[in-house]
């Protein structure tokens, strides 16, 4: 029976998909996109073959799609690679997989996410610093305005691998984050739309998630490209589901979710 | 909390859902359904989706050709819900993980 799989990665993450389309020892190409990036992983006969994320292939493309939390993706039967730069049994990959999202967690402890903005320190600790070619590279992108990611991209790096170019920078005391006051104000002046949906959304979150809950609405929306002013039950819908998904705290997110279904249902 | 199959039912495009827990499966479909004699191909999802406890997520969605198949898993419990494609699928998830919550709890 012909089967195509596809879902949001919200939901069902990277390794996740690989474990389901290895038990079925699928062949194909399973393509994900997180925003505008996006990336391709190969199976052949349920094993990992190839993958490709921007200028990235084998497992560094994998890394950089593993950490992926949001986006969609699907699956292509019998699309096969034509090229082979993975060469490891899939339990080995997803090793590789959980050692990497370990050491992602460690870093996102320090670094928020890839659109943090860092300046250089002025007043550093140490007397003398050792910096490897690749760090330098980093370094000498970082100027107080541009994102993690962005700096990824102009150097042609993974994001990940900056991220932990620059946790690796922020812990050898050489950087700092890039204009704190700027940043909170441009925050305070974010307006929400007075609907009746914007109101109960910002009511529910704020018992969730205190006074950020603003903040977390205009991210997401903008994240899914949503128009807070959509009259679209199913962008509603999707916009909560995302949202509830970043609080936190379970039994928050799970109350937070049972609120905004009340709400959702009086409409439908 | 209030998600409850009533409410699950009532979600245009929902054609009814399964509960596997241990060795045991409900089925509530209609009888026409293509799913609906199917316990031992559901019972082997099951056992193939509730078999790894440190998935990153509880939610498997599943397209089979006309179908959309939305698992939602806690402990040994699988909720899997069958839709058309054309179901508001974030209320689905949305209304499917406060049912996984309470059945978790029970």
């Amino acid at each position: 029976m012909k089967q195509e799989i596809s879902g949001d990665l919200a939901n069902t993450r990277c390794p996740e998909i690989i474990k389901i389309l290895s038990l079925g020892k699928r062949t194909g190409r399973l393509y994900l996109t997180n925003g505008a990036e996006t990336g391709n992983i190969y199976f052949s006969e349920g094993e990992v073959v190839h993958a490709q994320c921007a200028t990235l292939t084998g497992i560094k493309a994998i890394h950089e799609i593993a950490v992926w939390t949001s986006g969609e993706y699907r699956f292509f039967v019998d699309e096969p690679a034509d090229m082979q730069t993975i060469i490891m049994a899939v339990d080995e990959v997803l090793s590789e997989i959980t050692g990497h999202l370990r050491q992602m967690d460690k870093i996102t402890s320090l670094i928020p996410s890839s659109a943090a903005v860092y300046a250089l320190e002025p007043d550093i600790r140490e007397k003398e610093i050792q910096l490897k070619s690749i760090q330098w590279k980093v370094l000498a992108a970082i100027d107080g305005k541009t994102s993690i990611a962005d700096i990824a991209q102009a150097i042609g790096f993974g994001v990940s691998d900056a991220m932990k170019i620059v946790y690796t920078l922020l812990r050898m005391g050489l950087l700092r984050d890039a204009a704190p006051h700027e940043i909170h104000n441009e925050r305070r002046s974010i307006h929400l739309p007075e609907t009746e949906f914007i109101i109960s959304l910002k009511e529910s979150l704020t018992r969730a998630v205190g006074p950020i809950a603003p903040y977390l609405i205009v991210e997401t929306a903008g994240e899914l490209g949503t128009d807070l002013l959509t009259d679209s039950t199913d962008q509603k819908a999707y916009l909560i589901e995302t949202i509830s998904g970043k609080i936190p705290n379970e039994k928050m997110s799970l109350k937070f979710l049972d609120d905004m279904t009340d709400w959702l249902k009086a409409e439908v | 909390m209030k998600g409850t199959i009533k409410d699950l039912l009532q979600i245009p495009g929902v054609q009814g859902y399964v509960v596997a827990q241990g060795k045991n499966i409900q089925i509530k479909l209609p009888a026409k359904h293509r799913f609906a004699s199917a316990k031992d191909r559901l019972m082997h999802l099951y056992h193939d989706l509730s078999k790894d406890d440190k998935r990153p997520g509880n939610t498997v969605e599943i397209l089979l050709d006309d179908t959309l198949m939305t698992a939602f898993l806690s402990g040994n419990t699988m909720l899997l819900v069958l839709s058309s494609l054309r179901v508001n699928q974030a209320l689905l998830r949305m209304t499917g993980k406060l049912i996984i919550a309470n059945l978790g709890k029970e």
